[in-house]
């Protein structure tokens, strides 16, 4: 993808969201002298005062698109970056912002929160809209889903990316992790759990305290909806509430898979 | 194959001797199931248990080891140290796995982790009884006569010790004054009726001996085989928890900090996506149907066709942890059902 001759240039960006993924580099403590030796970072919001975006080899890119004015930086971020990395659930799939996106009009929740006196393009970030995943406006060449990300998740690909290797990607749902960890299913014992829809990465933290997924890591590529649905109801969840719980951090993957199944 | 008394009341002397030997493994209650764990205080352990959640195969393929290193000055195979590690507990089924594992990974190349960690491995084998979801007496498993180092059968106040190897040998020698080799008439009488009432206490039965020649032959009815591609999860859970699968998956990792690469061995499942994907990014099974498909395909029919036996081994794993209810027997009897139809519809 690059030459090795020279540091490959790397930004992290942001957008909306916590901005826990970009901290989660930050806590990196044991790799963080690496991170900045290893490669060339040009661009990184919250760890540097001086900025400058010419052109990218790697581009790390938290948070989902909620303005026009965001929209703008993106598409500027994807032109001039070779790799696009979308860092975290929020950049990868909407996250929790993207809830009832398709259920309410966005005009309607707009005045909810911000009352019907303020224009939307009054907003110093931009003129808001409805948000969105990154993927949903420009090509995302990997994802690096977790809220917040987990190292052990993004090293491989990012170490991968420095040496100029292409990632390859290889989904997998929470019960895997869940296994390896030695766990039993939580849902034979009447614990509604959404681990089979949901990416693994976590290392299946909650289903190990006997606490059940509830998706923060978003939707496993190949997540069968409607079995999941038909398994919480058998355990005595109702279809709203099994719903209500695969969206919660599902965004618009799990919308548009839902859309086919319900129909 | 020698045999052995061990009386009850000397088995704490037993375990500690065996604990002495090396880390003694052994089946513990852990949340809602069972598992084989290390055990430092021997009142944790329980042998009234039908199954763990894993069987031995995570002593011999772990769920995640290193295998090489690499770094500007060549490679280094990641061999497992020398220990002796003893489990204790393991039932027939378990032994006739680990059999499998054997003869995949010690044939005529021998993979050398699993070859370190199994040459590590002590089994002391335990009698059981089996639950509805036992179903190792339709392929054969329910009895075993080697494969393990030791074989305790518990019986009303004494155990049988059955000894399958040297190493289980050197074990009840280096302790002579627990073990009695005078086996009489009523202690033979004893066990042959535990057996009978054991083999008589099985309650699920499946033609596993047509299943190989009805897979091939129902190979193509899409119905049959989308009724459960649909309801399947793709979790996985099935071959993590088959005491038999052990398919990997291999990843180079490179350390941030210097030119060093570590290569991971982890375990992997045929049911997830991308698991058929070959160089050109070609998926040769895309679609959960498919993936199904060669998950049963392989279990029930070619491995028979390679190595004359199913790589089930009736231990029931599959069918206590799916969640949705997709395991060799439902598989099985949806298939043998499905031909019992036509048979009293065409009276064949």
């Amino acid at each position: 993808m690059w030459t090795s001759e020279h540091k490959p240039i790397v930004g992290v960006f942001g957008f909306s969201g916590c901005a826990g993924d970009q901290l989660r580099l930050i806590h990196m403590e044991d790799e963080l002298v690496s991170l900045f030796t290893t490669a060339e970072i040009k661009f990184f919001h919250m760890a540097q005062s001086h900025q400058e975006v010419e052109h990218v080899d790697i581009a790390l890119v938290e948070g989902s698109i909620n303005t026009k004015k965001q929209l703008e930086e993106l598409k500027e971020i994807r032109e001039k970056s070779t790799f696009l990395v979308a860092l975290g659930t929020c950049a990868c799939f909407g996250g929790i912002q993207y809830l009832n996106e398709k259920d309410e009009a966005f005009e309607e929740r707009f005045r909810h929160v911000y009352g019907s006196n303020i224009k939307k393009k009054e907003f110093i970030v931009g003129e808001a809209i409805p948000p969105q995943p990154l993927c949903n406006f420009v090509k995302v060449d990997a994802m690096v889903p977790g809220c917040p990300i987990e190292k052990d998740n993004l090293l491989p690909i990012y170490t991968k990316l420095i040496k100029g290797i292409r990632p390859q990607k290889y989904p997998a749902p929470v019960c895997v992790e869940c296994k390896l960890e030695g766990n039993d299913c939580l849902l034979l014992h009447g614990i509604p759990c959404i681990g089979p829809v949901v990416s693994a990465g976590c290392g299946a933290i909650c289903p190990s305290h006997n606490l059940p997924c509830v998706g923060c890591w978003g939707p496993y590529e190949a997540a069968n909806y409607k079995s999941m649905i038909d398994k919480l109801e058998e355990i005595g969840v109702d279809k709203e509430t099994a719903l209500r719980k695969i969206k919660l951090f599902g965004g618009s993957k799990a919308e548009e898979e839902l859309e086919k199944v319900i129909k | 194959m020698k045999t052995y008394k061990l009386m009850k009341e000397d088995f704490p002397q037993f375990l500690s001797l065996l604990q002495e030997k090396g880390n003694l493994y052994g089946p513990v209650k852990s949340k809602n199931h069972y598992s084989f764990e290390k055990i430092d205080d021997l009142s944790k352990l329980t042998f009234d248990y039908t199954r763990t959640l894993m069987g031995l195969k995570k002593f011999v393929t772990p769920p995640k080891y290193k295998v090489k290193h690499f770094d500007k000055s060549g490679s280094e195979d990641v061999i497992p140290e020398d220990e002796t590690n003893i489990v204790i507990g393991a039932h027939p089924c378990d032994i006739h796995a680990m059999k499998i594992l054997d003869k995949l990974f010690l044939g005529q190349i021998k993979d050398p982790y699993y070859k370190k960690r199994r040459e590590n491995l002590v089994i002391v084998g335990h009698s059981c009884l089996p639950d509805e979801n036992c179903l190792c007496t339709s392929t054969g498993t329910d009895m075993v006569s080697d494969g393990f180092d030791l074989f305790l059968t518990e019986l009303q106040d004494f155990y049988l010790v059955w000894v399958g190897s040297s190493k289980g040998l050197f074990i009840i020698m280096s302790s002579e004054d627990l073990f009695n080799d005078k086996i009489e008439m009523c202690d033979i009488a004893e066990y042959t009726s535990w057996q009978e009432n054991r083999q008589n206490s099985f309650k699920t039965t499946i033609p596993f001996h047509l299943m190989p020649d009805i897979v091939h032959l129902i190979y193509e009815e899409d119905e049959l085989w989308d009724q459960f591609g649909e309801k399947c999860l793709s979790c996985g859970t099935c071959s993590l928890v088959c005491p038999t699968c052990n398919c990997f998956n291999v990843e180079d990792k490179i350390l941030i900090h210097a030119d060093e690469v570590v290569r991971e061995r982890m375990l992997d499942s045929c049911t997830l996506p991308y698991y058929s994907v070959v160089a050109g990014d070609h998926d040769f099974r895309p679609d959960r149907t498919k993936r199904l498909k060669l998950y049963y395909t392989h279990k029930l029919k070619e491995y028979i066709g390679k190595w004359g036996q199913p790589a089930c081994v009736g231990c029931g794993r599959c069918v206590t942890y799916c969640p949705v209810g997709i395991n060799v027997k439902t598989v099985s009897n949806a298939f043998y059902e499905a031909i019992q139809c036509v048979r009293e519809v065409k009276k064949i």
